[in-house]
């Protein structure tokens, strides 16, 4: 008997628990990002649509911040700019009344990094995804225009007055901008649109969007005898940040770290060898004696070596 | 032994037979003929010059800048041309038949009088001295039949009518003397119409052949003077020849430099075309400009009218007879986007830029002192892009501290090149942080900037020349510069916002 009624009272109480998510379900959504996405930058907007207003507060819970959202009654889409560490992220957004938990939706968006070994392979069941489609744009129109504003090759005297810039202006944050980027320029390289809708891509290999203003280095580098393998293959941004960045030439880390990101065997057989002339100090840069991008010197080297 | 003995004398004999013969018969000196042939042989193999086909014919750019192409031009010209030239000048000198400067034996054979003989002795003589008072006193020139009395060939007695006229049209009395009528292609007006009396005085003149006036030039201007009476359907004809510019011919010498007072195979009665031909015929060194110079100005090389598109032939306000000044000449064309024979692209539209910002560059805006749009450009043509008149950078980026450049000839080098300014000569330069020459620190660099990456050389909305938005790789950005009283501030693409202050330093470039 004793096991009836707590077979009875679990069925209950599992019945109880789907009424109350299917109650729940409807409240609230996150539309942006989808669950499980794959991303390169630090940044995230996080769109949250509200349903039913069984709550007042809204709170975005990620491992760097915590957001409040007040509720507004006329309005149904809230956007937050939030900032992400590199590897796994838990967004949680979570819904208050007076100050009780209500319900809770997570997301899981991982920032991959070339520069770092633990970050270059993501688990596969994160997938890029995009945001700029008609479908999410017709959410955003109420509040923003979601026009392109820029005229092409004229950059904004007032930048803020870029249609990109309210929503984006956390890439550009850092001391070192990238001209196009700061002067929000943005369709020069996200100018590619996708076969399922998806606006504002950038070209594959993205060197070819680069090259388009930098092209005395691309001259210089193609008659060059031995090529770095990130610049022969594209990926400038593998190790360039191009729209902001800590450190001068918008580098993702300092110099040093991200060539060790790569050749730490070189690093350690430095050390070995006691080579003070190169990696013993760590306060010399390997940009002193190698280029990053092309030579005609064996080793990289920026001159000869004589020893 | 005896054995080996006979073997010893018979190589001996063999060695000593054999020497002789290499001896006599010269076989060492063959040998060695054999082994420089060998050798030589060995050679032209190893260095084996390349066929005819193989030659590479072609002129290498370095090759090429060793030849002046002008000096050969201008030479090849010269050895063929100078005879024909001579021949030519001679012929249109003829044809100009400029009476008050040739004299009577260089005008042709056909051209002059046949006096009829026969009539002349039929005709009745009337000695000078019993002419009608009105001739006297006789002038300088006379005219021949006048001269001699015989009156009778123009005149006739018959109604008792003094003056009366052999025949109507006083053109057929002419002609019937001066038998070569003018048959080219443009003829003056009085020409077409037989009114000789219009300039000549049948009788006589204090002016050579014979003209109604004291000179050339005032019997011209008493039709194509602005203000006669004379009507022409083209304003062109006229001449307002009170302006202080004036061409020197006219000046120095007659119209009839250019111009034909009767006929003339080209336009507006000149024996060459008058848009550029004729004017290069006097124009020497400016032909060598406008033919040969690498960048053409398209004013003057494609224009409908040439030389007159900018120049007018007679006299005007300006200085080197423009019709407008050293700008709005200019501005005649460049009032809208112009193909630029250059590169086929399209040159900005000049006066709406001008309009558009105020503030002037010095030439531009003291014309007459600075010299206008001439002072940088050559209008005729020059070796320089853009028909500047000495080199200057296309790019952004250029090595200005060892290179001379277009706008030192007037702004002071000092003023870029020095890193320093001491407190006495702060003057030069107000662009500096306390001491510090902010133009220096954007172009010393490898990378150093052109001064147009900052500055326009026209016109700019802004103080100094500042640009609004500089071009970098074809796209366009702001500079954002803000000025103050003691300084200002810049937030270009190429840094973030900077200000710089002349009293309190702001410590840029420390």
């Amino acid at each position: 008997m004793r096991l009836i009624n707590s077979y009875i009272k679990f069925f209950i109480f599992i019945c109880m628990s789907f009424v109350v998510l299917y109650a729940q379900n409807d409240s609230f959504e996150i539309s942006y990002p989808q669950d499980n996405r794959l991303q390169t930058e630090l940044t995230l907007n996080v769109v949250v649509e509200t349903h039913a207003q069984n709550f007042d507060t809204v709170k975005i819970i990620t491992p760097k911040d915590k957001i409040d959202i007040d509720i507004d009654s006329n309005k149904s889409i809230y956007c937050k700019n939030i900032s992400l560490k590199l590897g796994e992220n838990r967004i949680t957004v979570r819904t208050y009344k007076n100050e009780k938990f209500v319900d809770e939706k997570i997301r899981h968006v991982y920032v991959s990094s070339q520069l770092y070994h633990q970050y270059k392979y993501p688990p596969q069941k994160y997938k890029n995804s995009h945001f700029h489609n008609d479908k999410n744009e017709a959410k955003c129109v109420k509040c923003h225009d979601m026009s392109v504003n820029e005229v092409e090759k004229v950059a904004f005297i007032d930048v803020t007055k870029s249609n990109c810039y309210e929503c984006h202006k956390s890439i550009t944050k850092e001391k070192y901008g990238h001209a196009p980027a700061v002067n929000w320029l943005c369709t020069a390289c996200h100018n590619i649109k996708s076969k399922d809708g998806f606006k504002y891509g950038t070209i594959e290999p993205v060197s070819k969007s680069c090259f388009d203003c930098h092209k005395e280095n691309k001259e210089l580098w193609d008659a060059s005898r031995y090529r770095h393998e990130p610049l022969d293959s594209g990926h400038c941004n593998k190790c360039h940040n191009s729209h902001s960045s800590p450190y001068n030439m918008f580098v993702r880390k300092p110099v040093n770290e991200i060539c060790m990101g790569c050749h730490k065997d070189k690093h350690i057989k430095a050390i070995l060898a006691k080579n003070t002339e190169c990696g013993y100090d760590d306060k010399k840069l390997c940009i002193e004696c190698h280029t990053p991008h092309a030579t005609n010197r064996p080793f990289f080297l920026k001159n000869k070596v004589t020893k | 032994m005896k054995q080996h003995m006979v073997k010893i004398i018979v190589l001996v004999v063999v060695l000593a037979i054999g020497t002789f013969l290499f001896q006599s018969y010269g076989v060492s000196e063959k040998l060695s003929r054999f082994v420089v042939i060998m050798k030589n042989i060995a050679y032209s193999l190893e260095h084996a010059k390349p066929a005819y086909e193989d030659y590479d014919f072609s002129i290498t750019d370095d090759e090429l800048k060793d030849i002046d192409i002008n000096k050969l031009a201008k030479e090849f010209e010269s050895s063929i041309d100078k005879k024909k030239k001579a021949k030519r000048k001679k012929i249109a000198a003829l044809q100009r038949l400029a009476p008050a400067e040739i004299a009577a034996d260089e005008i042709r054979e056909e051209e002059r009088p046949t006096h009829n003989k026969t009539r002349l002795v039929k005709a009745k003589m009337v000695k000078l001295e019993d002419l009608p008072d009105k001739f006297k006193p006789l002038k300088k020139f006379l005219h021949e039949p006048f001269k001699m009395g015989a009156c009778k060939i123009c005149h006739t007695s018959k109604n008792n009518k003094p003056g009366e006229l052999v025949k109507k049209n006083i053109v057929d009395i002419c002609y019937s003397c001066h038998k070569t009528r003018y048959t080219k292609k443009v003829d003056h007006k009085p020409v077409k119409d037989g009114k000789c009396m219009d300039c000549h005085d049948p009788h006589q003149s204090n002016t050579k052949k014979l003209l109604k006036s004291d000179s050339v030039n005032n019997l011209c201007m008493k039709c194509h003077d602005k203000k006669s009476k004379f009507k022409a359907k083209a304003e062109k004809l006229f001449i307002d020849m009170k302006l202080p510019t004036k061409h020197k011919p006219i000046v120095e010498k007659s119209c009839l430099e250019c111009h034909d007072p009767h006929t003339a195979e080209y336009k507006s009665l000149l024996h060459l075309d008058a848009k550029m031909d004729l004017c290069l015929d006097c124009h020497d060194d400016e032909k060598e400009i406008i033919k040969h110079s690498k960048f053409k100005h398209g004013g003057v090389n494609t224009s409908k009218k040439r030389c007159l598109e900018c120049h007018n032939p007679h006299a005007t306000k300006h200085k080197y007879l423009l019709k407008k000044d050293r700008v709005q000449t200019c501005l005649n064309c460049h009032d809208e986007e112009v193909k630029s024979d250059e590169d086929g692209g399209m040159l900005m539209n000049m006066k709406k830029h001008l309009e558009e910002n105020p503030n002037w560059h010095k030439p531009i805006k003291e014309v007459e002192k600075k010299g206008g749009c001439s002072a940088c450009h050559a209008p005729h043509g020059s070796n320089n892009f853009s028909i500047l008149r000495k080199s200057f950078t296309k790019n952004f980026y250029a090595d200005l501290v060892n290179k001379e450049f277009f706008c030192f000839k007037c702004h002071t080098e000092k003023k870029i090149k020095k890193q320093y300014i001491k407190s006495d000569e702060h003057n030069i330069t107000s662009f500096r942080d306390g001491d510090v020459n902010l133009h220096y620190l954007h172009v010393n660099d490898r990378k150093g900037r052109s001064c147009r990456a900052c500055h326009d050389e026209h016109a700019s909305k802004y103080n100094h020349l500042i640009r609004d938005y500089t071009d970098f790789n074809g796209v366009k950005f702001p500079l954002r510069f803000i000025e103050t009283d003691e300084g200002g501030s810049c937030a270009p693409a190429c840094h973030k916002k900077f200000e710089y202050d002349r009293v309190n330093p702001k410590g840029i470039g420390q």
